[in-house]
This record gives structure tokens, C-alpha cells and sequence, in this order.
């Protein structure tokens, strides 16, 4: 990593998408610490990332973003610190479908040091599916926590949404946090 | 009883834990084992609080899936072992072949137990809770 780079971390509960958002952006195939899920369960998918996920994306000439995905579950919660330790920015990823989905939001916001360590990002996925909480329903519990957090509705599998959530962090950093830069 | 415990069911995890107890006597100086998934639950354990394997089975699953990622991007097969080495003591994580879902073996030694023994215990003890998982 040259002193330009960035190091960014992917984080949220199992199921959000963090690993797909990922590879939805990486300028080469992502490292993937997946494995065979058999908490179907708390998330009914066929594989979960019990490690780490990895990818990069250029963003000038020698100058990268690295993108690190933390497992979603807290049994993994040791990772967090170690995947956490020098990033730039963090963006949580929640699923507004889950029915615990706030509470995931505060969680996951806190052990990231609520935007006060680096700039936090939250990007809402599968807010369309019924049931499914507003949008506004995050912003509104950020700031009972009195947090201003930029929240988007995202789409992972979408590569310009992902982007979207990456250029807000860097936009960020550019706004006044220079000293998080990885040197 | 744990939930993937619960899932293979109350026999196979009993003759996990036999295995377990051969294990001990196989590899002196065994401070701990614990059977685990590969997404982190633990199956069996032994000698062992069950906070501590429950902390041990997570940490082991990513540690194991890390492994297996670096094997890749070497260019090697899916790797079958990780050896951690420490001042006084060490750590085997080890697949068990062909179950499903995939498990792993976790053992802790102290100091003193000789490497090849270790490594030739836990061996036996993957292949031997293989083919009782099989069955």
C-alpha cells in the first residue's frame, strides 16, 4: 500500500451484502474467506464470510482504495478491531428487510466509532421489499443518537451504487479528514 | 447441545467426544480441543469452558478460511492444516475430510508435546471423526 492509498472497510450484519458489494466494485477478483452457512436460521443464504473479504479499485494513476469486508456475526466481532485498525472510512451496510434492522444500525455504527474515529457511511439495502423500513426510519435513529450520517438506499449488486457509497467516504476524508489518510 | 450439534445429532456428537477424549490421550500435554464447523459453531469440545470454545471455535473457523484463501492465491490446493508455534505451546488447525457441512479441528498443547506426535494424533482424530460423521 503506497502512502496515497486508502484503506476502507465494508461492515454490517450477516446477509447485508457486504461481500457482494465488494465484488461488485473490485478492480480484480476479491479474496473470499467464504464457507458453507449452517445458521440458515438467523440468514438463509448457502455461504457466509467467516474471514475476511479483500479487493481493490484504482481511483487515479497509483493511487488505490483497498476494501476490506468484516463477517457480519458477532461471534466475529475479535475481526472487526484487527480489519478496523488505520482505516480511512467505514461504510455499514444493513438490510432494511431484517425486522432487527436498527438495531443492527446502532450496533454496528458503535463498534466503528460512530463516525468519530473515521467517517462512517450507511448504505440500506432491500428497502423495497415489503415490510421493509423507510429510509428515512435510519436517518431518524442516527440522530437519536445525535449522528449525521450520510445514508443512501442501495442496491450492492450495483456497481455505480457501491461507488456511490466509496465516493461519499473519499469526499469526506477531502472535506477534513486528511490526517486518517493511510501514510 | 449446540445447533449444528443438534443438527448431526446427540450420537454423532457423542462419538465426537470420544474421539476427542482418544485425542487427549494420543498427544500429551492437550490443553484443549474443540470440533467446530467451518462457519464457526462448535460441534464438541474438551477440556475446554464453553465460552472458551465457543471464542476458539470462531477464531479458528477464520483463521482456517484465511489459510485456505492464501493457499488459493499461491496457487495451491485448498489447504488441509494450519501450525501455529508459540514460546510454549502450540496450535493445530486441521479439516476433517469429506463432511458436510465442513468441520475443523482445533487442539491446543503445551510445550512439549513433540510436533510429528501432535500432527499424527490429530490426523487420526479427523479421519476418525470423518468416517463416524459419514456413517
Amino acid at each position: 500500500m503506497n502512502e496515497q492509498d486508502f484503506k476502507i472497510v465494508f461492515t454490517g450484519p450477516m446477509g447485508a451484502g457486504k461481500t457482494t458489494a465488494i465484488a461488485a466494485i473490485s478492480d480484480e477478483p476479491p479474496v473470499s474467506t467464504d464457507v458453507v452457512n449452517t445458521d440458515r436460521a438467523v440468514f438463509d443464504k448457502a455461504l457466509t464470510t467467516v474471514g475476511l473479504d479483500y479487493g481493490r479499485i484504482a481511483i487515479a494513476a497509483g493511487q488505490h482504495v483497498h476494501l476490506y469486508g468484516t463477517p457480519g456475526q458477532l461471534r466475529y466481532r475479535f475481526l472487526w478491531g484487527i480489519l478496523g485498525n488505520n482505516a480511512a472510512g467505514v461504510i455499514v451496510l444493513i438490510d432494511a428487510s431484517q425486522a432487527d434492522a436498527l438495531v443492527q444500525l446502532d450496533a454496528f455504527v458503535e463498534a466503528f466509532g460512530s463516525g468519530k474515529r473515521a467517517p462512517v457511511v450507511v448504505g440500506v439495502g432491500r428497502s423495497d421489499q415489503a415490510g421493509a423500513l423507510a429510509l428515512d426510519a435510519f436517518v431518524q435513529r442516527l440522530e437519536r443518537h445525535g449522528l449525521t450520517l450520510p445514508v443512501f438506499g442501495v442496491d450492492v449488486r450495483r456497481r455505480d451504487d457501491v461507488l456511490l457509497l466509496v465516493d461519499t467516504l473519499l469526499c469526506l476524508l477531502e472535506l477534513g479528514d486528511i490526517g486518517r489518510k493511510i501514510v | 447441545m449446540t445447533a449444528v450439534a443438534a443438527r448431526f445429532g446427540r450420537i454423532a456428537a457423542g462419538v465426537a467426544q470420544r474421539q476427542l477424549d482418544a485425542l487427549a490421550l494420543a498427544a500429551p500435554g492437550l490443553l484443549c480441543a474443540v470440533l467446530l464447523s467451518a462457519d464457526g459453531f462448535e460441534v464438541a469440545s474438551l477440556q475446554t469452558d464453553k465460552g472458551s470454545a465457543a471464542r476458539l471455535a470462531a477464531m479458528a473457523s477464520s483463521l482456517s478460511a484465511i489459510a485456505a484463501a492464501i493457499a488459493r492465491e499461491a496457487g495451491l490446493a485448498e489447504s488441509n492444516r494450519m501450525i501455529i508455534e508459540s514460546a510454549n505451546g502450540t496450535i493445530v488447525l486441521a479439516n476433517v475430510p469429506d463432511t458436510s457441512p465442513p468441520l475443523l479441528l482445533a487442539v491446543i498443547v503445551a510445550d512439549g508435546c513433540v510436533l510429528g506426535r501432535l500432527l499424527w494424533a490429530t490426523t487420526n482424530c479427523c479421519n476418525a471423526i470423518g468416517r463416524a460423521f459419514r456413517e
